[in-house]
This record gives structure tokens, C-alpha cells and sequence, in this order.
């Protein structure tokens, strides 16, 4: 009798591997409630790589039940005809979209505005917006043209949101410790401020073909999550005093999940290797106490 | 605001710190908080000195021309896509695609005759070089440049008036210190840097609405 069960639990583990090839390592808690989601950057090839790379994120969909993903921009590269929206990306990620996960897009330079009318981008006909899950309120921005009319919206939606978690995600990285692109100040000098008075605690970002976590600037997290298509190896410099940790050998997506005053994270590459993984804190001070300080 | 982050022993990847298996923290005291919220508050401060551009009364008229001349282009572009089937937020590609073909096709036969320098007219040229000129200065310049002139992938974009930006051409980014100081466009247009020159360009149909030569500092 014992001896049948663990034929039969083997069976069961062969089946598994066999079906979705080497296991996952979960980092995360995989709490009840938590919001979870997925960062990935930078994926609009249709490569096979991409492909694999999207073969991995759904065997954590297994583990770990991601309600949606969110996308730092160069969604589609090349060419946006019908025919390239399905090859970069409806068939490279079909199993999920079939799954019901709701992908959030963000603009790139290379993507065009219209890319706001997509179905499975989310973005409901607007280059930037904004949207809540939980107590995690998003911002996605289009950091390919800050104008006016952004920065004033930006403003006005942080003035009057009340949400412990505030995350913002666009395409160009405000730091970024990358030998082809570097630290966008130019659009650091515009956000920054902002983020800082309305208290944003994360940033997502892509454009670099790497993973990147940024030390804490000024009390906000910065996370570049642009290898999930295209990957710029050896690209980040070394010893840069911005970087926290960061992987330029192979392409990468993160995980994310957020509980109460926790956001944990871990980054997964396209060889099913845990390359970074934590867990940000954040505390808010008693409201009566607030205001002493 | 407190804050804590910590990171379980890992040993993979480009490992360019050491500070795994190690807690940190973050706590503020006081002292940190008034820094950070003097900082916060110097930053608001010198980002809203920085994005005002303070134009001379004959500047101002120059920029509200040309602002007009941009939004008359907007307002027939509206009229012509009002006619069309309305892409819906949630549209299929195949819809996105000809949506797009089509609008291009009937707002390049209502501005049949539109010129070079109609919209970018030599008053409207000037200040606006002036203003790119006076953004980027010393090492940004050079800066600058070297990713407008070489690394954009820009090559393919034709300069004519009422011709399609290329699909699969890059959107560079437009520096968002610029864009604030910029005479300011209605949201169907947008600028663009390709090479030396500066385009408007449509958000949607991607036509080239005017462009000007000589624009990088």
C-alpha cells in the first residue's frame, strides 16, 4: 500500500516535470489577499526568447495566482500592423491572456499612441491613467512625451489619493546605472518633485534591456525591469553607485506581491534562475503624529 | 516615514552589491524628515522656476500664433475623424489598422495643399530654436545630440508635409524640460526631434502636420 502511494506520487511529480519542465522556486509568501502582479519590460520582439521567457511566467501562474501584468513600454517593436500586435504579443502570451490576466500597458518610444486602444493593453483610450487594486493605487505614465497637460493630470490625480501603496510605471528610467542610456534627468527633474510630495513609494520602469534595483533615492524604490524581449548583456556599469543589485546576463521579469505594509519582490530569468528577490517595508507614522513631525 | 528593506541570501546574477542576507533600515528621524521635506519643497521649487518660459510680449504673440495655427490643423482633423467609425477602447488590431490607414488617407486629401512652413512660419522657426538652444547647454548638448543623431532610429522618417511617420520608427523621447517650455500643443499633435529637424506630427493618423530644419542646437 505504501509502496503504490509513492509510485503514485511520483507519477504525479514525473507528469509535472515533464509538463512544465524544471520547478519554480517561490520566494514570495503567496499570502491570502495580496495583491500579485508581474513586471516585464521592453517585450515587443515575438522572439523565441520572449516566448520562453513567457513559458517560465506561467509556470509561476501555477504557484502563484498573478491577477495582472504590468508592462514598462516597448510593447511592440517595429512595425504595428494587426499582424504584429498577435506575433509580439497575443500568441507569446495567449496561455495567460487566456488565463483572464489583465495586462496594463505603458508607452515606449517605440510604440505608437494608438497602441492606447489595444483590448489587452487596458489603457482605455488613454496614454497615461490610473487604477486600483486593493490598497495599491497605479500610475501609469507615458514618459515618452511628459507635457503639460501629463504633469498637470499627475498633480491632481496624487493630490487627492489616499492609498498607503503608490506606484507609478512608465517607460525611461529616472535612474539607471546603463551604459547605453543612463539616468533620464530630464524627466526626473519634472516627476521627481512630484513623487516626493505625494509620496510614491515605487517606480517601475523599463528602456534598459536589463534588471536593475536602484538603491533608494530620497525615500522612493526604483525598480528597471526592461529585459523581458530584448536583452543589452553586460550593459550595466559596474560599481555603479546607483545599483542595489542588478542582472545583465539574460532576460527577466519580476514578481511582485503586496500585503498590508509589505511589497515583496523577486526577479526571475529566462533559465528559471531567482536573480533578486526582497521585501520592501513601509511604515506610515501614527496619524497623530503625523503632523509633529 | 519609516522604511526597511531586506534581501534573502542570493547568489545569481551580476551581483554588484553586497548587501544580501543584510537588513536595512531606514528610519527617520527628525532631523531626516525636515531635510527630506526642505529638499522635497526646493525641488517643486526649482522644477516649476525651470518649466516657466518667460517670453517677451513679442515672443508671447508669436507663440499664440503659431498655438493657433497647430490648433486649426487639430480642429480639421477632428471634423474629418468624426466622420469615421469611432475606434472603441477596446479594439481589435485589425480595427486599430484601418482606423488609422483610413484616417490618414482622408485628412491627407482635406490638406491636399499644405506647405512646408505654413505652421512653422520664420517668426514661430526662431523661437523655438531659441528656447531648444537655451535647454540644453555644455555636456547635455552634446548629450543631446548624440542620441537625436545617433542613436535614434530615425534614418527612414521622410521630411515632407502630409507623409506618414514610419511605423517602425522610434518615437524618441521628447526631454520633458523642453516640452514645458515649448509653445503648448492640443493632444492630437505632438513634437518630434528626427536628425537636425523638429516635426508636428499627429498623434493617431501619424502624418507629418509641418516640420522645421536646423532645430538641434
Amino acid at each position: 500500500m505504501k509502496r503504490a502511494f509513492v509510485s503514485f506520487i511520483l507519477a504525479i511529480v514525473f507528469t509535472f516535470s515533464t509538463a512544465y519542465g524544471q520547478s519554480v522556486k517561490l520566494t514570495l509568501p503567496n499570502k491570502d489577499n495580496s495583491v500579485r502582479f508581474l513586471v516585464i519590460g521592453d517585450t515587443g520582439t515575438g522572439s523565441e526568447q520572449q516566448q520562453e521567457l513567457a513559458n517560465i511566467m506561467l509556470r509561476y501562474r501555477q504557484v502563484f495566482p498573478f491577477e495582472f501584468v504590468l508592462m514598462m513600454g516597448d510593447n511592440l517593436y517595429g512595425s504595428e500592423k494587426a499582424v504584429d500586435y498577435k506575433k509580439k504579443f497575443e500568441n507569446v502570451y495567449k496561455p495567460l491572456l487566456d488565463q483572464k490576466i489583465k495586462f496594463y500597458a505603458s508607452l515606449g518610444n517605440h510604440d505608437e499612441s494608438n497602441e492606447r486602444f489595444y483590448e489587452f493593453f487596458n489603457m482605455e483610450g488613454q496614454e497615461y491613467y490610473h487604477f486600483k487594486k486593493g490598497d495599491v493605487s497605479f500610475y501609469a505614465l507615458n514618459s515618452n512625451y511628459m507635457d503639460k497637460k501629463q504633469v498637470d493630470w499627475l498633480n491632481d490625480k496624487l493630490a487627492t489619493d489616499t492609498a498607503p501603496w503608490k506606484i507609478a510605471f512608465f517607460h525611461h528610467p529616472p535612474y539607471s546605472s546603463g551604459s547605453a542610456h543612463g539616468s533620464d534627468t530630464k524627466l526626473r527633474e519634472i516627476i521627481e518633485p512630484i513623487f516626493l510630495k505625494y509620496g510614491v513609494n515605487v517606480v517601475f520602469t523599463g528602456h534598459e534591456h536589463f534588471y536593475e534595483r536602484i538603491k533608494p533615492q530620497k525615500g522612493i524604490y526604483y525598480f528597471i525591469s526592461g529585459a523581458s524581449g530584448k536583452l543589452r548583456e553586460g550593459n550595466v556599469k559596474q560599481g555603479s553607485p546607483l545599483t542595489a543589485k542588478a542582472f545583465d546576463r539574460d532576460m527577466s521579469f519580476m514578481l511582485l506581491e503586496i500585503n498590508g505594509d509589505q511589497m515583496y519582490f523577486q526577479v526571475v530569468s529566462r533559465t528559471n534562475e531567482t536573480v533578486d528577490s526582497g521585501v520592501v517595508v513601509h511604515h506610515e507614522p501614527p496619524k497623530s503624529t503625523k503632523s509633529t513631525k | 516615514m519609516t522604511w526597511n528593506i531586506s534581501f534573502p541570501n542570493q547568489d545569481m546574477g551580476t551581483q554588484t552589491d553586497k548587501l544580501l542576507g543584510i537588513q536595512i533600515a531606514f528610519s527617520s528621524d527628525v532631523k531626516t524628515t525636515l531635510i527630506t521635506l526642505l529638499l522635497s519643497v526646493g525641488l517643486v521649487a526649482t522644477a516649476q522656476t525651470q518649466t516657466t518660459a518667460t517670453l517677451s510680449p513679442a515672443d508671447k504673440q508669436t507663440a499664440d500664433a503659431f498655438e493657433k495655427r497647430v490648433k486649426d490643423y487639430a480642429k480639421l482633423r477632428e471634423s474629418v475623424e468624426e466622420q469615421m467609425p469611432k475606434l472603441s477602447k477596446d479594439a481589435k488590431p485589425e480595427e486599430i489598422e484601418t482606423h488609422k490607414k483610413q484616417f490618414q488617407e482622408r485628412v491627407r486629401a482635406a490638406r491636399a495643399g499644405a506647405k512646408h512652413g505654413e505652421i512653422f512660419t520664420p517668426d514661430a522657426q526662431a523661437l523655438i530654436r531659441r528656447i531648444i538652444k537655451d535647454e540644453f547647454k555644455g555636456r547635455e548638448r552634446t548629450e543631446f545630440r548624440d542620441t537625436v543623431l545617433k542613436e535614434a532610429e530615425t534614418k527612414a522618417v521622410p521630411l515632407k508635409v502630409n507623409y506618414p511617420y514610419p511605423e517602425a520608427g522610434e518615437l524618441l523621447e521628447m526631454p520633458a524640460t523642453l516640452l514645458l517650455r515649448l509653445p503648448q500643443l492640443p493632444k492630437q499633435v505632438r513634437y518630434r526631434f528626427v536628425g537636425h529637424n523638429f516635426l508636428l506630427v499627429d498623434r493617431e493618423n501619424g502624418l507629418i502636420v509641418d516640420y522645421m530644419t536646423n532645430a538641434l542646437p
